[in-house]
């Protein structure tokens, strides 16, 4: 007999885009939606560690009634492309394929993005040119060159780190790297020149950065009011968790509360 | 070379990426299980890159979720883990033959997934091979002599470890983590006898990553006995790379000694056709 995994329809693998190149996983909600929402995923490591809490994610908006598509990135997850490959302006692009994908999977034009980290910063930037209707970003880049400082440092600690490595390695060994993906001079270049720029867009910040980070939230004319505080902060960089995955039901709880109450 | 993904299984309720060279050839597939909770795309991407490296020499492949892992559902049916896993691997087999054609399958896993391959391959009689990383060991008297005699004289280690402990950059985590019991080792060398017996490939390829339980190449023999010496099996001990090949140099000798392996192994009879 035939079952199916969960109450809800089955989530959908399936290759879109130019080519054929993009992985995503298409979860539609089973009645006609007014909106749907878009994941748009972290880059790197931090994609995999979100992985359990974007399909959870998925599932509870999915619940609410929203469609939800979630995929990779050229050069991340399933997607066709090598870690080395991963580029900024073809992050924005394949953002911007997606939410097409899911306006014409859902048969709604209203199209809200999901980000966390670069996932955020990625959603923030294609705003205009994806069309969306609104932004809910969780601890989004803001600042590229510190962004980019920090992953030096975690990478320079990681070749060291005698929990893993029985003999330090040496820098070449771990050069063109940050944790564990191969990266391109080029995205380097990008993400320090990355300062997020203030939207139209209505915007929410899921905020679970440490208590010690500074926040810049002003910049992007978001008001108090639309930030939303999540405890415990998310240790995004803690090298002894590099290989955990991030959950958090505080965040599920919040997103969808959120997205439920915007009309 | 071209990518599909499925839902599949007999529950449809597995999601799987297969591989699918361009020339028809009828090599063995390679079935990739995953490693401990991490998605079907593997450790830093691990498995994506292994199974297009795979492709490109003509070898169809099957990334995909274990029943409750990454985005697999549950198949709704009342099984222990064991025969869940054996059942999801028969119905990636099914998959991966119904697409490519090929009848017989290699399972690669590392670590959780090597005791997962381990499993299936004592059974399923569609396994020709094994690839495992990391997979059982066992500490030995000549482990213990390894480990702790150089440390009682090294006087930069203890620097380093009172240095570390004094002001951790990073404090390790607290957090629970899964974990399978071993089987016993008498099981799991009477387990690899009897799949030789069967015909099957295996190898082994260890990391410096597992030094807690495993640190030399010796020590295979130490845990297994004259099983790893006999015609069928391959063993590699990688001491500077860790449990999940983070830095790409690593993982790239990696996938050129499993790249050899399978070659050696199970020749594509078109082998070199262009992906």
């Amino acid at each position: 007999m035939t079952m199916l995994a969960t109450p809800l329809e089955a989530e959908l693998p399936l290759y879109f885009g130019v080519g054929g190149e993009l992985f995503g996983l298409y979860q539609s909600a089973g009645t006609p939606a007014r909106k749907a929402v878009l994941l748009c995923p972290p880059l790197g490591q931090e994609q995999i560690r979100c992985h359990r809490l974007y399909r959870q994610l998925a599932h509870a908006l999915a619940a609410e009634g929203i469609p939800v598509l979630r995929f990779d990135y050229y050069g991340c997850g399933d997607s066709a492309g090598a870690s080395a490959q991963v580029d900024w302006q073809r992050c924005l692009a394949d953002a911007r394929d997606a939410a097409d994908e899911l306006r014409q999977r859902s048969k709604t034009d209203r199209v809200i993005a999901f980000g966390a980290r670069l996932g955020g910063s990625i959603a923030l930037t294609a705003a205009a040119a994806a069309r969306f209707s609104e932004l809910v970003v969780w601890d989004p880049v803001l600042d590229g060159n510190a962004y980019v400082a920090r992953l030096d440092a975690m990478q320079n600690a990681l070749r060291r780190d005698p929990q893993r490595f029985c003999k330090p390695r040496l820098a070449s060994d771990a050069a063109d790297q940050w944790l564990g993906f191969a990266i391109s001079k080029s995205l380097r270049q990008q993400l320090v020149e990355l300062r997020c720029e203030p939207t139209t867009v209505p915007t929410w910040v899921m905020d679970s950065l440490a208590p010690t980070t500074t926040r810049e939230w002003q910049s992007l004319g978001i008001d108090a009011s639309r930030v939303n505080v999540l405890q415990p902060p998310t240790p995004w960089d803690d090298l002894g968790r590099l290989e955990l995955a991030i959950l958090s039901h505080a965040l599920i709880q919040a997103v969808t509360a959120q997205l439920r109450e915007v009309a | 070379m071209r990518e599909q993904a499925f839902r599949f299984g007999r529950a449809d309720h597995m999601v799987g990426i297969a591989g699918l060279p361009a020339a028809s050839t009828q090599a063995v597939g390679v079935i990739v299980l995953n490693a401990g909770l991490v998605h079907r795309i593997g450790p830093f991407r691990l498995h994506v890159e292994l199974t297009r490296r795979l492709n490109a020499c003509g070898y169809p492949t099957l990334r995909f979720d274990l029943s409750t892992v990454g985005d697999s559902g549950a198949s709704g049916e009342s099984q222990t883990r064991t025969q869940q896993v054996c059942a999801d691997v028969r119905d990636a087999v099914t998959l991966l033959s119904r697409q490519s054609g090929c009848t017989q399958v290699v399972l690669f896993g590392l670590c959780s997934g090597a005791q997962n391959a381990h499993t299936v391959a004592c059974t399923d009689a569609s396994v020709v091979g094994a690839i495992f990383l990391d997979g059982y060991a066992y500490r030995t008297f000549g482990y213990r002599l390894r480990h702790y005699l150089p440390r009682l004289f090294d006087a930069g280690r203890w620097w380093r470890t009172l240095a570390y402990r004094r002001n951790p950059s990073t404090p390790r985590s607290t957090e629970p983590v899964f974990s399978v019991v071993a089987l016993p080792q008498e099981v799991v060398r009477a387990d690899f006898a009897s799949m030789l017996d069967r015909g099957l490939k295996l190898c082994f390829i260890y990391s410096g990553g597992i030094s807690n339980y495993f640190n030399h190449a010796r020590q295979f023999r130490e845990c297994f006995g004259r099983v790893i010496a006999r015609p069928g099996v391959s063993t590699r001990f990688i001491a500077e790379a860790d449990h999940t090949y983070v830095l790409t140099g690593d993982r790239n000798r990696l996938l050129d000694n499993i790249e050899h392996w399978l070659s050696d192994n199970f020749p594509v009879a078109n082998a070199g056709a262009s992906p």
